[in-house]
């Protein structure tokens, strides 16, 4: 079976910084992992070549067992796998809903005059994140940021990924919306969903994770269970400060 | 031949200054001047009502001008790029129809008909078998002479090290405790200055009409697109390709093509390498 | 299709163009003249509405594809004895291919480039008509004499108006659709558009062949009103501005905003004209356009929007 995710040799450098220093890692289909390191170490970086929206300096991303590496972030998107942002950008003047639906179009000009919105979906992905039916008819200037990262949430749904990158997507989030989300995340991988997630809070990570990468200077320097990631003397020094 | 590289010197030198005022406000602010060319063109007016029909000397109106076009970019910049707060969208209309206001106005009090402005420095200057006039030349050095000196501004003055980096990243910048507004308003001071004293050259190179300002306004976008943004030196080069295209063109082929090439060239950088041929370079 | 229509869009609609059909027992012939060309100006508000009103790339160039219609046209009834009716497709379909080859490459790059390469094009294009076949075009002075679809104001009226209310309509059904929410994703975030699996590139490409589709049409069937073509009145940047200004004034993105931002122009211009004979028009109505943009960007069309909403709240409190 073709593994969803490769990741082969990744490196990227940015002039003389060197961002993503020789990273290999692979995902298996329903595996979920938790990517963890200190701020500027490199994770949104990995995230940014998987989606495509800086090219790699040299190595291989491979969806599926298809190298990706020329395909536009849109055509990857329709291929299975798609991210939240750390800073959520949503779509200033859409509604909640509004926002959603961009997200559930289709790639097709004629499908789009054609088909109308699929309100009833819209509805059920924004309450399945945690937003109340008085939100919907919100605009983001109106939604807290809690609020806005379950947006995102919704939106990288909405496009029917079978891989899920979720960037840091429980900051600022109450503990209540957190388990939530959290639910929502352990009801996906029960479906069999694909997940590579970064996340400060570790509590949050560690039930919904297989096991984990810890990332520092742009190089993996632990890998393997939760606990054992947790556990290990370099992360421990670089990024627990224990 | 000689008349061929001494025409094409000179009407690049005058593009560069055009080109240079309208690139720093890209380049630094972010946003699209469309009524850039209106400081051409209203600066030319002043000149002539200052020198030419109140008899002011030269110099003296040429400075005015200078000093007026700063106080248009000023305005400009505080009353409506400034509430706008960087929409480019926004900008960019109100520019324009900023532009066609200023237009309609010179039209209300010197009428719709071109004018032709005295020269500047009278007289003519031989060169080979090329004539060359006083006033072009003096254009053309006075030209160099602003933009080397904007050049040592940018690179020696504290100020002008602010600018670069405002161009370069404008958060970061701020962070580092750079007063972006002040910057901003210096920025506009300056393009407005050069956009002003190019206008005057310009007039008295071809001719005075309300609708001047559109003509220079299409050469600065065709050396901001070519050459791309970020590099006085750049914008330098390219003002001289352009220049000399416009010149081969109009000399050899045909006086009415003359920007059709300039056209094909922006066509061509924009497939093959759309940030431009300097873009993102040092200043 | 998704289209929402609800009881008083059908109501609305139909009233307009019962108003419309009616015109012509109300008022003189002189008006219906300067109500032909606020149809005119409403077709060419909308062509320039489908593209830059939704997506934030601002053409300043539209008189180029304008002109293109006009021209093929033009050229193809006069010197070619071609017959109107395939004149004008013929023409509809030149502004479409000829404007995209020249537009692909600055489509791909971002808003602003567009916005300057536009303005580059319109001056470029008023240069090749005066220089290229004068024979074929007419060079500076134009052409004249060319076939006229109608005869009189009443018809000539009938002809513009049916147009005009054909184009509005569909182009506001069509931005009803998804289309239209892509478009205007695209204008607020292109980056986030791409994010949601969508290609930015391929729904510019179709905004823009849409609104060169439209201008076209335009373009032919109003030279074949006039009768003539002359390039220093159509590529003028005043008209550009008029265009634009109409748009905004009326409401940017919404189809109807600028026909009625349309009509409203016309009429300041022709209640102006004895007052300001000239060129200094502009400058009025400039100083109105830039005053009301920069207090309400989005147009009468969201004020009289967020009124009607405030009288419904209040409505529904009551």
């Amino acid at each position: 079976m073709t593994k969803p995710l490769t990741i082969k040799n990744l490196v990227k450098k940015f002039g003389g910084l060197t961002a993503t220093d020789d990273i290999s890692f692979d995902l298996n289909e329903g595996q979920s992992t938790g990517l963890i390191g200190p701020n500027g170490a490199g994770k949104t970086t990995i995230f940014s070549q998987i989606m495509g929206e800086y090219r790699q300096t040299s190595g291989k991303i491979e969806l599926y067992g298809s190298e990706i590496s020329k395909l536009s972030t849109p055509a990857r998107i329709r291929l299975g796998v798609s991210r939240t942002y750390q800073v959520p950008r949503p779509f200033a003047e859409f509604t909640v809903l509004e926002n959603v639906r961009v997200g559930l179009m289709p790639d097709s000009i004629w499908k789009m005059i054609t088909e109308g919105p699929n309100v009833d979906r819209e509805i059920e992905l924004a309450l399945s994140v945690g937003f109340s039916e008085n939100d919907l008819r919100r605009t983001p200037d109106e939604l807290s940021m809690g609020d806005l990262r379950k947006l995102e949430m919704a939106r990288t749904m909405a496009t029917n990924p079978s891989i899920m990158l979720l960037d840091e997507v429980f900051a600022g989030l109450t503990v209540g919306e957190i388990d939530q989300i959290a639910k929502l995340i352990q009801k996906m991988r029960s479906e069999n969903m694909t997940f590579l997630i970064v996340s400060h809070d570790l509590k949050a990570l560690e039930p919904l994770v297989d096991d984990a990468i810890a990332i520092n200077y742009g190089k993996i320097i632990a890998q393997g269970s939760f606990a054992s990631v947790i556990s290990d003397k370099a992360v421990r020094t670089s990024y627990l400060g224990t | 031949m000689l008349e061929i590289i001494i025409q094409g010197i000179l009407l690049s030198g005058l593009y560069a200054l055009i080109a240079v005022g309208f690139t720093l406000i890209f380049s630094v602010g972010r946003v699209l001047n469309l009524a850039y060319g209106s400081y051409i063109m209203v600066a030319g007016y002043i000149y002539f009502y200052f020198s030419q029909l109140l008899g002011l000397p030269p110099i003296a109106g040429l400075l005015l001008a200078g000093i007026l076009g700063s106080c248009m970019g000023l305005l400009k910049y505080n009353l409506i790029v400034k509430p706008l707060k960087g929409d480019h969208i926004a900008v960019e209309i109100s520019t324009l129809i900023l532009a066609v206001v200023l237009q309609s106005t010179v039209i209300l009090f010197f009428g719709n008909s071109a004018k032709i402005l005295l020269p500047i420095i009278p007289g003519v200057i031989h060169i080979g078998n090329a004539t060359v006039t006083f006033n072009v030349l003096a254009a053309t050095v006075a030209s160099w002479l602003i933009l080397i000196g904007l050049y040592l501004f940018i690179k020696k003055t504290h100020i002008g090290r602010a600018m670069m980096a405002v161009s370069m990243d404008a958060k970061g910048a701020s962070i580092s405790g750079v007063d972006i507004d002040k910057i901003n308003m210096i920025t506009w001071g300056i393009s407005g200055f050069l956009g002003a004293i190019a206008g005057v050259f310009f007039a008295s190179y071809t001719q005075l009409s309300p609708t001047m300002w559109v003509a220079p306004l299409i050469i600065a976008i065709a050396i901001v697109i070519v050459g791309g943004i970020g590099s006085i030196i750049g914008t330098l080069v390219v003002a001289h390709i352009i220049g000399f295209m416009e010149i081969i063109s109009v000399a050899l082929i045909s006086p009415q093509l003359r920007g059709v090439f300039t056209m094909l060239l922006i066509i061509l950088v924009l497939v093959i390498r759309p940030k431009g041929l300097f873009g993102r370079e040092e200043l | 299709m998704g289209l929402g229509l609800r009881w008083y869009h059908f109501v609305l609609w139909a009233g307009f163009i019962a108003i419309m059909a009616l015109m012509p027992e109300f008022v003189s012939k002189g008006t219906l003249r300067t109500i032909i060309f606020a149809n005119f100006l409403a077709i060419f508000a909308i062509s320039w509405d489908v593209l830059s009103g939704r997506t934030g790339y601002i053409s300043f160039g539209h008189p180029f594809l304008i002109g293109i219609g006009a021209y093929t046209t033009a050229i193809l009834t006069k010197r070619f004895d071609v017959p109107v009716e395939y004149a004008i497709p013929t023409a509809v379909i030149m502004t479409m291919v000829g404007g995209t080859i020249m537009f692909l490459p600055a489509l791909r790059i971002k808003g602003s480039y567009f916005a300057l390469v536009s303005l580059a094009f319109m001056e470029l294009i008023y240069q090749l008509v005066q220089v290229i076949r004068p024979d074929l075009t007419g060079g500076t002075r134009g052409m004249s004499g060319l076939v006229t679809l109608t005869r009189g104001a009443v018809n000539g009226y009938y002809l513009s108006v049916t147009l005009m209310i054909i184009v509005a309509l569909c182009m506001w059904l069509l931005m009803r659709t998804r289309l239209g929410t892509a478009l205007s994703a695209i204008g607020m975030n292109e980056e986030s558009v791409k994010g949601s699996g969508l290609s930015p590139t391929k729904l510019k490409l179709f905004a823009f062949m849409t609104s060169a589709f439209v201008a076209g049409l335009g373009g032919a069937f109003y030279v074949h009103y006039l009768g003539s073509i002359a390039p220093r009145a159509l590529f003028d940047i005043n008209f550009v501005f008029t265009i634009i200004v109409a748009t905004l004034i009326g409401g940017a993105s919404t189809i109807v905003g600028p026909m009625f931002g349309a009509f409203f122009l016309t009429f300041l211009l022709e209640y102006l004209r004895p007052y300001l004979p000239g060129a200094e028009r502009y400058l009025i109505y400039g100083i109105i356009a830039l005053l009301l943009y920069m207090y309400q960007p989005k147009g009468l069309y969201h004020i009289v929007m967020t009124q009607l909403d405030r009288f419904k709240k209040r409505a529904d409190d009551d």
